[in-house]
């Protein structure tokens, strides 16, 4: 126990919640920080559960668990509750009611616990296991039953369900997705043309697309949702925060009306430094560790510790890679409402092409899909555009 | 301090290349080229890579 004898709770025990940890401890504050997961397990790499093969071409006798683990964990000064959920949060009080019955007093608190994986049931449900992927016991399963089943049933068109495709590709699974009217691969973020083209990709790739409803197909093998996420704040009800889509921050993360409690990672919902007056909730890797470093620093500092960096200097962008054709995205394309093809043939996606996504004229997002990387340097000049004039971002909100 | 890429973890993803392009491209086919050395300027910039890769493929090495 230190000897200020204070406590901050940290609850999730993903990239977010670890993050702020250890920008409590870098800024040197005088507290006990205790980090609370539902999960079995230490921080992972989550993004890593989709993206290759167990054990991986090339390193054999790796196993997923340890090859996913975050480096630098063992501080002293970090205290795990894994296996710990927190149950519910009287914030008034500023006391934590845990899975075990305890219960936890704090002096400041993070709000770290992320999403889950949305299902169309609300559960189990059905005859047959619908399987969904978000932790890593979820992937461990799932990775047993590629390497085993020989097929998969994948309902869903996001990063999520297209990575899995992949995936299973690479583990030689016949792979059927599921498509829902108007909701090829990335549609909803990418656009019809370049949807109906991934289509093309996919299916030369030996994907089958089947009409229909995430029903799980009747020989019982692999059926995987990925249809989306669901905030985890159900244990927060009752304290009259604004939960309609995640946890409302401002922009330090902290949580308005509460002078100790901070939000950081896929549950934060914060002012949108890139659209004036508007609201942001980013499901992103990069997103979770400034976030998480942010509000790590916003709590220091209002126990007098370090100086909370006033803002993000991020923009948000990503990379997925299905069936070999790299698809990266910059910005934000479903605010867009036209879009540019700066170079390239959307039709033709493995050859390259680059699209600017723009709203009222100005550019708010970009994608580049490739097989190779021809026009790369092209992109990176187009996202630092994007991300040199905020203010045309502001214009266009 | 010299970066070090683990080249089976890489999937040349070129997220290190838009957080650092002093250090970090990716070549006309697509795969990593990076250099290993960086100076003190560019540290924040590269911790940011570090950060950024999606499957941890990059380390930082003190001795160098
Ligand atoms: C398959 C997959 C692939 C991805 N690929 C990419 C990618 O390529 N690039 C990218 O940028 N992003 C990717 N993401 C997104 C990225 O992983 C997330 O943005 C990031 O992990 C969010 O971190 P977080 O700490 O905010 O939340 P999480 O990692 O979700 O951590 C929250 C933790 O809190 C726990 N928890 C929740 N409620 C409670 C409670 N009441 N009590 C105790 N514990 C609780 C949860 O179980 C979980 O362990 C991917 C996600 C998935 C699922
Ligand atoms: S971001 Fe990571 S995976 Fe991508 S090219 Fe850089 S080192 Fe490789």
């Amino acid at each position: 126990m230190a000897d200020g004898g204070r406590t901050i709770g940290v609850v999730g025990s993903g990239i977010a919640g670890l993050r702020a940890a250890k920008a409590l401890l870098t800024c040197g504050v005088d507290a006990e920080v205790v980090i609370f997961g539902d999960e079995a397990h230490r921080t992972y790499n989550r993004p890593g559960l989709t993206k290759r093969p167990y054990p991986p071409p090339g390193a054999p006798g790796t196993a997923m668990a340890e090859d996913l683990e975050v480096a630098g964990l063992d501080d002293d000064a970090l205290t795990w509750r894994l296996g710990t959920g927190v149950d519910t949060a009287d914030l008034r009080d500023k006391v934590l009611h845990l899975s075990t019955g305890e219960t936890f007093d704090y002096d400041g608190l993070v709000i770290a616990s992320g999403v889950r994986a949305r299902t169309s049931t609300g559960g189990s449900g059905g005859s047959h296991p619908r399987r969904t992927l978000r932790g890593l016991d979820d992937a461990q399963h799932i990775h047993d039953e590629l390497r085993a089943s020989g097929k998969v049933t994948i309902a869903g068109a996001g990063f999520v369900a297209c990575e899995l495709a992949s995936l299973a590709g690479k583990y030689g699974c016949e792979v059927v997705m599921l498509e829902s009217p108007r909701r090829g691969p990335f549609r909803g973020l990418l656009g019809k043309r370049i949807s109906i083209a991934l289509r093309r990709w996919f299916a030369r790739h030996g994907v089958t697309f089947l009409p229909g409803d995430p029903e799980p197909s009747p020989d019982r093998s692999l059926f995987v949702e990925a249809i989306g996420s669901v905030p985890n704040t159900e244990w927060l009800r009752g304290n009259g925060l604004d939960l309609s889509d995640g946890v409302r921050v401002d922009a330090r993360m902290r949580v308005p009306g509460h002078e100790d409690v901070f939000a950081a990672g896929d549950v934060a919902r914060y002012p949108d430094p890139w659209a004036a007056g508007r609201l942001t909730r980013i499901e992103l890797w990069k997103n979770a560790i400034d976030t998480g470093d942010l509000a790590g620093r916003s709590l220091a500092a209002s126990l007098g510790r370090g100086a909370g960096k006033p803002r993000l200097g991020y923009f948000p962008n990503t990379t997925s890679e299905v069936f070999g054709l790299r698809i990266q995205v910059a910005g934000n394309p479903k605010a867009s409402d036209a879009a540019e093809v700066v170079r390239g043939d959307p039709d033709h996606p493995d050859r390259g092409v680059l699209v600017r996504f723009l709203r009222g004229g100005v550019a708010v997002g970009v994608a580049y899909l490739d097989e190779g990387a021809r026009f790369n340097s092209t992109y990176i000049e187009l996202l630092r555009s994007l991300k040199a004039d905020p203010a045309g971002a502001v214009a266009a909100g | 301090m010299r970066i070090l890429v683990d080249r089976v973890r890489c999937q040349n993803h070129g997220q290190c290349a838009i957080s650092a392009p002093t250090n970090f491209e990716l070549d006309a086919d697509g795969e990593l080229r990076y250099r290993e050395s960086f100076d003190d300027e560019d540290a924040s910039d590269i911790e940011d890579a570090v950060d950024s890769c999606p499957v941890q493929a990059i380390t930082l090495d003190s001795d160098g």
